[in-house]
């Protein structure tokens, strides 16, 4: 490939990031071998993230990289580029680990299930780069579809996954009705259903457009698993099993966030809008915390605990959101990373040591030593400990917070890590200080390898918690791209 | 050698002896010899910082900028490189002794009993050198992760709650009180730096200087100011070396460090302005001294007994931190120093006793200094030292902060440090004079040959630095002046 080929190419990123996952899920139908098709996944995968990466890295440095005008409504600002290279990036890191569980269902089912998954990625991309509110919805009700799919095949060995995939099925049907009904009426009031023209939309009817994007944040809030709308969360990511953990608990959850991020950077330019969304977000925000972190104290199975621990930590992305400052929306990505790296760490430890309940975790360090690391950065981040991305984060959130007079949203964040110190230092309580419990002993991890993803997550949670100054450019610069188009 | 590398090997040398001590586990007597030479290493290159500081050197560490204008940052400054001289001084004699309990009790996982006392200093060092509240705060935060450990070691039943009763009080206060603190600090000054004259001076009303008075002195439960002592008396069933390290050298005296730093470095004049919550919290610290040395004397165990002591003195470190005057804040520094000096005596022959003779029971201690004549010693001079009899360390911070108590009109705290001096006397110096005076038990010794000089002599060593104060008060003064005197 010569120069001007790559340079086309990468004028196309936009596009690739949404194909490549689709292309690669239909080659791997094909290939039909688990192994095979694992293989092909995850060159798709990777290729996906190296192409978004490339994109976000040059669109954030202000490189003002070229992009090609295409047909298919496609649109790239700051936050999408930033979500999707988060996306494809994290999927490409839980399918590698997803190797080590691709016959938990049979291995004629690998090739769907990584096709899905793959799927999911397309989704989550899709919307984070389309163009208008109707691809956003469709390309939502992709992810989210394959994902229940992916919770549906776990059913094969655990039937229990199979009450968390209805669920999932039924919240999310009348959440992409209040979704589909939201766009109509944004559509109906704005008379346009694109995101960059909705700040300066001549809004006819402010309270049918406010009623539509209040309809449309609500149904990506059950997505995101924001309280109290997350009934379909424990059940589906408590019992889905290892993939569906990784896929729609740590990538699922955080596309939808950053697909909320999205969406409200746009709304809350417009004056008619901007006041509701704002309290939309934050009610769902504070909720999101106190009932995520109450029920993670409560909390007796490891995937159960994660789930509600992201839950509390999805919390503090809504209340930074809500803050509708480019401060807020830069906070907001900071800890969507945080949450990410966390959620795949603690996600895939527990995968890894195939832990349901907590006391499995005992004398975890003795059988597990790199999944106990794992699990245990990721619960420091989700914590808030100082020296982690989720301290970060947080930091941010108060900054931010703090700077537009909203003093309750720091009360919010040591609510969360109050939490965190009691679930969390429960949880190294177990791993490093019990005994191992003998039962548990001979349980071999299904593929040492697999580990890696999660420890990448683990090491990335510290180190960019070391030295943020890379991270915190590119988040400012995307907010501010964002909140610059909006406005 | 210069100040710069000395503060980056009092700040290595203990997480590195940490690691050697687990990677060199067998044999014991190769993890001793690293356990206590690097030790002795981190208080050489403290004492040289000591030297740094009055020839008028200094010395900064930035490790990292986690966060925008804010970097985890280490200095060297009067009160830290005092506090680190006398901790990690005394933390060499505790190494030796903790080498022979450790022998002695055949404590299980002596390694990594260790090993967390190692890093339990490395915090303590931290939080002494750390410069700003968002470093100070880290610090606090590993001190606590560190010594959770140590209180949880036994593993049993009665450990594991206990544990978890400490790790919650000192991580739930730090981060539901210091750091909504600390944010608020930030978001006023817009910096988090420690400086002499306080951080915050010239930028708070009334009502927010009182407000945050109160969030940062009770956000730091490792200073045991009542409602948040809870931790102190719950760690008192760990391993005797766990408990040196705890009460005597690293958790209790950062809690005192912190708050020292908090009103000199943070407050400085504006303390002035947070009288109401100062008073408050000084009614509360003096009426909690007299509590605790009161609960002291129901206590039966030697080590329940010597937590609420312990208590009791902590809170005069933060009465005289609180007293706004100089005179107060040398008054708390000295506390700390004789606080240190004498809990490490009290707790390392409390254990000494116990791996000898097997008796944790005050009523057994009766005739016990006949057969152990030099920890019992040490003990008595120690308990001189905690009620404040001349010429031991803890009269002279005594007489500081009674001075300073009366010197800014508060003659009832003042009133309040004299009462719980007695009840100190009412329940330290009876054992003392039982234990040297009483006839000697026929049945002392639960080993054949007695304590070895790893058991006795730092006892006696420690002690004899109780009388350091009386040639070293006036040179202290003027070393620490720079910490009132911007």
């Amino acid at each position: 490939m010569n120069g001007v080929d790559l340079e086309l190419a990468r004028a196309h990123a936009p596009l690739f990031a949404v194909t490549i996952p689709l292309v690669g899920a239909a080659l791997v139908l094909i290939a039909g071998s688990a192994r095979l098709s694992w293989v092909v996944a995850t060159v798709a995968a990777l290729i996906a993230a190296t192409v978004t990466a490339d994109f976000a890295y040059r669109l954030l440095n202000h490189a003002r990289p070229a992009v090609a005008e295409l047909s298919i409504p496609l649109q790239v600002d700051g936050v999408g580029s930033f979500g999707a290279a988060l996306v494809t990036g994290l999927s490409a890191l839980a399918i590698v680990a997803v190797g080590a569980f691709l016959k938990d269902a049979g291995s004629r089912a690998a090739p769907f299930r990584l096709a899905l998954l793959l799927c999911i990625t397309a989704g989550w991309s899709g919307a984070l780069l389309a163009r208008d509110l109707a691809g956003v919805a469709v390309s939502v009700e992709v992810a989210w579809l394959a994902g229940v799919a992916v919770v549906t095949f776990h059913g094969a060995r655990d039937r229990a996954a199979l009450n968390g995939a209805l669920r999932m099925l039924t919240l999310g049907g009348v959440a992409s009705a209040l979704t589909l009904l939201g766009v109509g009426l944004i559509g109906r009031a704005a008379g346009d259903l694109r995101l960059a023209t909705l700040p300066i939309a001549h809004i006819s009817m402010p309270g049918v457009a406010s009623a539509g994007i209040a309809f449309v944040i609500v149904g990506l809030a059950v997505k995101a698993t924001a309280a109290p709308v997350h009934a379909w969360a424990a059940a589906a990511l408590g019992r889905g099993g290892a993939v569906a953990g990784l896929w729609v608990g740590a990538i699922g959850v955080v596309g939808a966030l950053l697909v909320m991020t999205r969406l409200s950077a746009y709304a809350v330019a417009a004056p008619e809008l901007g006041a509701g969304v704002s309290a939309t977000l934050a009610v769902l925000g504070g909720a999101s915390v106190v009932i995520g972190s109450v029920q993670a104290v409560g909390a007796r199975t490891l995937p159960r605990l994660a789930t509600y621990a992201c839950i509390s930590q999805a919390g503090c992305v809504l209340v930074a959101i809500a803050l509708g400052s480019p401060a807020g929306f830069a906070a907001a990505l900071v800890q969507l990373l945080a949450l990410a790296a966390a959620a795949l760490a603690m996600f895939g430890g527990a995968a890894v040591g195939r832990i349901r309940d907590l006391a499995m975790l005992d004398g975890f360090w003795q059988r597990a030593p790199l999944a106990s690391v794992a699990i245990t950065a990721g619960t420091l981040s989700l914590m808030g400990a100082p020296m982690t991305l989720g301290f970060l984060g947080r930091w941010r959130l108060i900054e931010a917070g703090v700077g537009v007079g909203w003093w309750w949203a720091p009360l919010l964040v040591i609510i969360a890590s109050l939490a965190g110190v009691f679930y969390g230092g429960r949880l190294i309580e177990r791993i490093y200080f019990r005994r191992a419990n003998r039962t548990f002993e001979g349980e071999a991890s299904p593929w040492r390898f697999a580990v890696a993803p999660s420890l990448i997550c683990a090491i990335l949670t510290i180190a960019l918690g070391l030295a943020p100054a890379v991270l915190l450019r590119w988040s400012d610069a995307a907010a501010g791209m964002l909140t610059g188009a909006a406005t | 050698m210069n100040a710069e590398l000395a503060l980056w090997g009092v700040l290595s040398a203990p997480v590195l002896q940490a690691a050697l001590v687990i990677a060199f586990a067998r044999p014991p007597g190769l993890r001793d010899v690293i356990h206590i030479g690097f030790s002795l290493f981190a208080a050489g290159c403290a004492f040289y910082l000591v030297g740094a500081v009055a020839k008028g050197e200094e010395a900064r560490i930035v490790l990292a900028g986690p966060l925008p204008n804010v970097d985890l940052a280490f200095s060297v400054e009067p009160l830290g490189a005092l506090m680190t001289a006398a901790l990690t001084g005394l933390a060499s004699l505790h190494a030796v002794h903790a080498a022979g309990v450790v022998r002695a009790k055949q404590e299980k996982a002596p390694a990594r009993l260790l090993a967390f006392i190692a890093l339990t200093m490395a915090g303590v060092t931290a939080i002494a050198f750390s410069a700003n509240l968002f470093s100070f705060f880290v610090a606090y935060q590993a001190l606590s992760l560190a010594a959770f450990p140590l209180v949880a070691h036994r593993g049993d039943e009665e450990a594991r709650p206990a544990a978890r009763a400490f790790l919650w009080t000192l991580l739930a206060s730090s981060i539901g009180l210091f750091l909504p603190a600390m944010i608020w600090t930030y978001a006023i000054a817009g910096a988090l730096d420690f400086q002499p004259g306080g951080v915050l001076v010239g930028r708070v009303d009334v009502v927010t200087a009182n407000v945050l008075l109160v969030l940062y002195v009770l956000g730091l439960a490792m200073a045991a100011i009542p409602p948040m002592h809870r931790w102190l008396p719950a760690s008192s069933n760990a391993p005797f070396p766990a408990l040196v390290a705890v009460q005597a050298l690293a958790v209790l005296p950062a809690g005192g460090i912190g708050v020292l730093k908090i009103a000199a470095y943070v407050f400085g004049p504006v303390m002035r302005e947070a009288s109401i919550a100062a008073t408050g919290l000084i009614v509360l610290a003096g009426v909690g001294m007299c509590v605790a040395a009161l609960i002291a004397l129901s206590k039966r165990d030697i080590r329940e007994r010597l937590a609420y002591s312990c208590v009791a003195q902590s809170l005069a470190v933060v009465m005289g931190a609180l007293l706004a005057l100089p005179a107060g804040l040398f008054a708390a520094a000295l506390q700390v120093v004789a606080l240190a000096c004498a809990a490490a005596t009290l707790l390392m022959a409390a254990g000494t006793t116990a791996a000898i003779t097997g008796r944790t029971g005050t009523v057994d201690y009766a005739g016990l200094g006949r057969v152990m004549p030099w920890t019992f010693a040490g003990f008595a001079v120690a308990s001189a030292s905690m009620i404040g009899m001349p010429p031991f360390a803890g009269a002279w911070a005594k007489l500081w902060l009674i001075t300073a108590a009366a010197g800014s009109g508060l003659i009832w705290a003042a009133a309040l440090a004299a009462v719980a001096a007695m009840l100190t006397f009412a329940h330290l110096g009876p054992l003392a004079a039982n234990a040297l005076a009483a006839r000697a038990p026929t049945d002392a010794f639960k080993r054949p040959d007695g304590a070895s000089i790893l058991l006795a002599a730092p006892v006696v060593l420690s002690a004899a630095a109780t009388l350091s104060l009386l040639v070293l008060a006036d040179p202290l003064a003027a070393f620490l002046s720079p910490m009132w005197t911007p």
